[in-house]
């Protein structure tokens, strides 16, 4: 008996077309291609743009998963068109559709804007209180191993924008932050080198903020780097319970700032050993 | 207001609700076993006007009508305000949700005080 997910085969191809210029409704076109086994999605949709559809758009980019660029709703799942093997889907029939929760701006191409614009604003970025320590660092901020590990998987975010295309609040409330800001609100807050929480306040402890997550778990499935952001919501909720009874982040927590000349000598204590050759 | 507060205040009341839902439980639909009387006894007429003279009862009941109001109200606009609205129709909402709570535990207050007022054939 042949395997499904390994013999290469002839698989139809449903994709879902969409020129503003020219349609009025989006439509769905059939193409047949010959897959072999370990072929893409990615490379199936070249193929067919060479071969068949040279009008055919898409966006991606680095075909490793590594810029999250190709998002597109593969056999009505949210995937990575580059990660995705067209016969480890294990049918005839591939349907491939622009990300769910987004505008369409051509055929599989979605308008990214609301995941970029959320995720600004709840401000992504290191937030420390002292502007003299800002624009001329007297030293390097310390970072424990534990502590990093408090927000790490949340750094892996490669804001590809599947999770909100899988998010069940998100479709029906699009005025809700989503799974990717919330889980970068957290990563941030939760780093000992952040004093931001009040900062950010006014972003997220809204009503569409992580009280509207319906727990769905669906943005943590869909994620192709294996990041949780339902857990991240979560953990953004206690952050902001605790921190709204006078139980939030200490100043004594904050990360203690080495010396430039401490970190010249740890680095000399960890230097490699001299040349041999 | 926070939403943070808004939400924690949500989940607090939980508690307070089950208790006091349970007294309600007991002194209406548990009569037989918590008072020894019937249920048709407990709920007739002059007997929900002995229980309403009880200073306890009217604290109780109180408290159970705003955290029951407080709960079901805060969900109800999170049902509502999850469909497409701006954010002036939002707020609107917001108001509204605020303005029946007050109008429903104004009434439900008068008429508690009203059972612990009251004086039979008075």
């Amino acid at each position: 008996m042949s395997d499904k997910t390994t013999t290469p085969r002839e698989i139809t191809f449903r994709v879902r077309r969409f020129d503003p210029d020219l349609d009025s409704a989006p439509h769905w076109s059939e193409y047949r291609l010959h897959v072999h086994d370990g072929m893409t999605v990615l490379e199936a949709l070249h193929q067919l743009k060479a071969q068949q559809e040279p009008t055919l758009s898409w966006r991606s980019s680095c075909r490793m998963g590594v810029c999250g660029s190709c998002g597109m709703f593969i056999n009505d799942l949210p995937q990575l068109a580059c990660q995705t093997q067209v016969l480890h889907l294990g049918t005839d029939v591939v349907s491939i559709a622009p990300l769910p929760n987004y505008d369409n701006v051509k055929d599989l191409v979605p308008d990214l804007a609301p995941l970029i614009e959320k995720h600004a604003a709840v401000k992504p970025y290191i937030i420390y209180l002292d502007q003299i320590e800002i624009d001329e660092p007297s030293g390097e901020f310390l970072q424990t191993p534990d502590q990093r590990e408090e927000f790490s998987q949340f750094t892996h975010c490669i804001k590809c924008g599947l999770c909100l295309a899988a998010c069940p609040t998100v479709a029906t409330d699009p005025l809700f932050l989503g799974p990717q800001a919330l889980a970068q609100a957290y990563r941030y807050t939760a780093d000992n080198r952040d004093c931001g929480m009040k900062e950010r306040l006014s972003a997220i402890d809204i009503f569409h903020g992580p009280y509207q997550c319906h727990l769905a778990g669906a943005c943590s499935q869909a994620c192709p780097k294996g990041v949780d952001p339902a857990f991240g919501i979560q953990l953004l909720k206690r952050a902001l319970v605790l921190d709204s009874i006078g139980f939030g982040k200490k100043k004594s927590s904050v990360a203690k700032i080495m010396p430039l000349a401490d970190v010249v000598k740890q680095l000399e204590e960890f230097a490699p050993p001299p040349r041999t050759v | 207001m926070r939403e943070t507060r808004l939400w924690s205040w949500h989940l607090l009341v939980i508690p307070i609700i089950i208790v006091l839902l349970g007294l309600h439980f007991a002194v209406m639909h548990y009569a037989p076993v918590f008072y020894g009387i019937s249920v048709e006894k407990a709920r007739e007429f002059e007997t929900m006007i002995e229980r309403g003279k009880s200073v306890t009862q009217l604290v109780l009941y109180i408290l159970l009508l705003a955290a029951a109001l407080y709960h079901g109200l805060y969900g109800l606009r999170g049902i509502i305000r999850e469909l497409p609205m701006s954010p002036a129709l939002g707020k609107i909402v917001d108001y509204s949700v605020i303005g029946l709570g007050l109008f429903i535990f104004a009434f439900g207050t008068y008429v508690t005080w009203w059972t612990y007022s009251f004086k039979i054939g008075g």
